[in-house]
């Protein structure tokens, strides 16, 4: 029996390991406005990394909803980060945030960019970073209300 | 002994008469058309929003025919209220092309 028990731990655990022991993303960019953004920059803050494009309307629907929570619970330690996935004209992201106003810095991502967090190819995506830099949880699809309740708000201040 | 049967009379009542309730609460079922869904990367965030909604039983997405087929309980949730939620994805509820069953 307790070799059994054995066996099972000596299986399952690396898949236990690997949930909890996901290093520090190293992401580095440069946002629409030529400034260098790195999320080690933002260490102590739970950070939203969102990946969206122009083109995808869930993701022009969640953007007032981002800008939003940037507003509310910025002074509560939230930072979001869009990045846009796949790789879009600089001119059309710039006109694109000007008109929505987005309060946050925006970067052009690539594949490379977005395979740093998942493979998954769904827009948009939200990968919820904790304070110390880890991945806590990638959101597939918009961003729901209870999702914020639930996932992100019991990380903040 | 009386008063027994009556206990015993009055609870069948209430017991079909929940059921006669619950009978009339329906599942009901409604093809939702809609526009600019054409992005298979994006689509998933309709029938996320969809299923997140209390009353919504199932969600069949159709991106071919530009489509949602929803069944829900009709007792807790509108089609109207769906078509909001669709538009809340960003896309657009086609009103004229949808049919409820």
């Amino acid at each position: 029996m307790n070799k059994i028990l054995l066996a099972a731990l000596f299986l399952f655990a690396p898949i236990v390991t690997l949930g909890q022991d996901s290093r520090p993303v190293p992401l580095t960019f440069k946002d629409i406005q030529g400034r260098y953004v790195r999320l080690s920059d933002y260490r102590g803050k739970v950070v939203l990394v969102n990946f969206w494009a122009t083109w995808c309307p869930p993701c022009r629907a969640e953007i007032p909803d981002l800008i939003r929570l940037q507003r509310e619970y910025g002074s509560r330690g939230l930072q979001v980060i869009g990045v846009t996935y796949p790789p879009q004209k600089l001119a059309e992201v710039r006109r694109f945030v000007q008109e929505a106003k987005v309060n946050y810095p925006i970067g052009l991502g690539t594949n490379q960019t977005k395979l740093l967090f998942t493979k998954n190819e769904e827009l948009p995506i939200t990968i919820v970073i904790g304070t110390d830099g880890r991945i806590r949880d990638i959101i597939v699809g918009i961003l729901l209300p209870e999702e914020f309740e639930q996932k992100i708000k019991p990380l903040l201040k | 002994m009386k008063s027994k049967t009556l206990v015993i009379t009055i609870a069948m009542f209430l017991m079909i008469a929940f059921a006669a309730i619950g009978a009339l609460a329906d599942t009901k079922k409604s093809t939702i058309r809609i526009d600019g869904m054409k992005c298979s990367k994006c689509s998933g965030s309709v029938e996320k929003a969809l299923k997140a909604t209390a009353g919504v039983e199932k969600v069949e997405m159709s991106l071919d025919r530009k489509e949602a087929v929803v069944e829900y309980d009709d007792a807790k949730v509108t089609e109207a209220k769906l078509r909001e939620v669709i538009n809340g994805t960003g896309f657009k509820a086609v009103e004229e092309k949808s049919g409820s069953q």
